[in-house]
């Protein structure tokens, strides 16, 4: 700080103010590091406790309770008006999707079986002109 | 219009007053663009409903290359590329230039109609799929598999019941296994509150939104997630280096997916409340999960300052398997720190590849 200051032009009022400016933003940063720490300890501590687990709960229950007549509400709501649209609902697509899924699986199968039919005929390519007598007479 | 134009105000303010526009300008780019992520080529060599797998393009010759692929499987709820944020700081990009054939899993995000998934769904379809997927590709019988946080949970199950489908190294990484405490850590504490009903959630939700899952694990450090982490932005806004780390790193954390409603039942009924999976008591499918059926090599990472999975959530483990070449390694930083923390290429990487390493030829 002291090396600061001598360097300091006393003439130019903006690296004067830069100066200090710096000089107290580093006292507030280390102030504010050292108070965000005992926070940081003290709310770890909070959200770890029965009573933090108790509260949460309770509060995500109530939620939950308040929130899921409306969502049912909702639910019926627009399923009726898809029907009248004459549109697929949401369990049509859900199905639909299912449905895809089971598709893609088979074809893994298929997919696995295929390797498995590749891999027997590389074997049996590799195996064959060890068999073949006519290769080995062309030897 | 730039301050230069205005004559009548001093150098000194003129600069001063271009680093706060600057630096404004740098606060509203980051916290409200997305940066450019996972960005090591790869290509998509299977796929089943919403999950896909990825092979890395190697870097290295075949014949300098390690024989054993690596698989890389990261959690359901999050999106996988914080194993590749960006380059130069990608755990993947760092393995591929380690010369090991890397896949990686990701399970994307479920739809309504995948509420019912559960872990058995995981387990016994889409990972064995994968993994033939994998072994046809890589022409190796064996196999690598490196799981983190769920991912570790999913690998561990797999790794219990087929015991014999050809792996050969087991990595796990911050597995959250054991509850047998009740008390450690945030999460345990909350989800065995009596008021606490995952049931409500799945019949409110059908799959649990992304955005609940991240408010539970952004208030175990309320301070650090919703305070600190902006403080570093601005104290650092100067530093396109840490700039740029905390863009992707924000990217990623605000990039939410929902759980399936089922695999959340289980995780916190079966594993969280009831510890099932330690215990030898978890059902998959019929099956019973017997820990002592593991026989893989093993490697189990602990984070020191996890407070997500804390470290005694994932060391009992090492004396349920039996795998003869066990290793516990505990590491600096936290749940995700320790793998994509400015420190993990020093402290966590290059022990998992050496580890590694030594068994994948």
């Amino acid at each position: 700080m002291s090396e600061q200051l001598e360097t300091i032009t006393p003439l130019d009022p903006f690296d004067t103010l830069n100066t200090i400016r710096d000089t107290s933003l580093k006292t507030l940063n280390i102030m504010r590091d050292a108070s965000l720490k005992s926070w940081s300890k003290l709310m770890i501590d909070l959200v770890s406790s029965e009573a933090y687990s108790q509260a949460t709960s309770r509060w995500l229950d109530t939620y939950l309770t308040v929130s899921q007549p409306f969502q049912r509400m909702l639910d019926i709501t627009m399923t009726q008006t898809l029907m009248r649209l004459n549109m697929p609902m949401r369990s049509d697509v859900t199905s639909l999707a299912e449905r895809l899924t089971n598709v893609e699986m088979r074809l893994d199968d298929l997919d696995a079986k295929l390797d498995d039919i590749h891999r027997a005929i590389q074997a049996l390519a590799a195996s064959k002109p060890a068999a073949d007598p006519s290769a080995k007479e062309a030897h | 219009m730039p301050f230069s134009s205005f004559p009548m105000i001093p150098a000194a303010l003129q600069s001063e007053l271009q680093r706060i526009e600057e630096n404004t300008r740098t606060l509203l780019r980051v916290s409200t663009s997305r940066a450019t992520v996972a960005q090591t080529p790869k290509e998509v060599i299977w796929s089943l409903n919403k999950a896909r797998l990825y092979r890395y393009i190697p870097v290295v010759s075949a014949e300098q290359r390690h024989k054993v692929p690596l698989l890389l499987v990261f959690a359901l709820m999050n999106r996988p590329y914080i194993l590749d944020l960006r380059p130069g700081h990608s755990f993947i990009e760092y393995m591929v230039k380690q010369g090991y054939d890397v896949y990686l899993l990701d399970w994307g995000a479920p739809g309504p109609e995948d509420k019912e998934l559960k872990f058995d769904d995981y387990v016994l379809d889409y990972l064995p799929r994968a993994l033939r997927k994998l072994k046809t590709v890589s022409g190796s019988e064996e196999f690598s598999m490196l799981g983190w946080c769920i991912g570790a949970i999913l690998t561990t199950i797999s790794a219990a019941l087929r015991p014999n489908n050809g792996l050969k190294n087991l990595m796990l990484l911050t597995a959250p296994l054991d509850f047998t405490d009740k008390k450690a850590g945030g999460f345990v504490r909350w989800v065995n509150d009596h008021s606490f009903d995952p049931e409500k959630i799945i019949n409110t939700f059908g799959n649990v939104p992304g955005e609940l899952i991240d408010y539970g694990a952004k208030a175990l450090k309320p301070v650090e997630n919703y305070i600190g982490s902006y403080l570093t932005l601005w104290d650092n806004l100067d530093d396109p280096r840490i700039v740029q780390s905390w863009h992707a790193m924000n990217t990623w954390v605000t990039d939410l997916i929902p759980m399936a409603g089922a695999t959340y039942r289980q995780l916190i009924q079966e594993l969280y409340r009831e510890n099932r999976l330690i215990q030898g008591k978890l059902i998959i499918r019929g099956e019973r999960v017997d820990l002592s059926r593991i026989r893989a090599n093993l490697l189990n990472v602990i984070a020191l300052a996890d407070h997500i999975s804390p470290p005694c959530q994932s060391e009992s483990i090492m004396t349920k398997v039996s795998s003869q070449d066990q290793l516990l390694l505990k590491v600096k930083g936290g749940h995700i720190g320790m793998m994509a923390g400015s420190g993990a290429m020093k402290y966590t990487w290059p022990h998992i590849d050496s580890w590694l390493a030594a068994r994948s030829d």
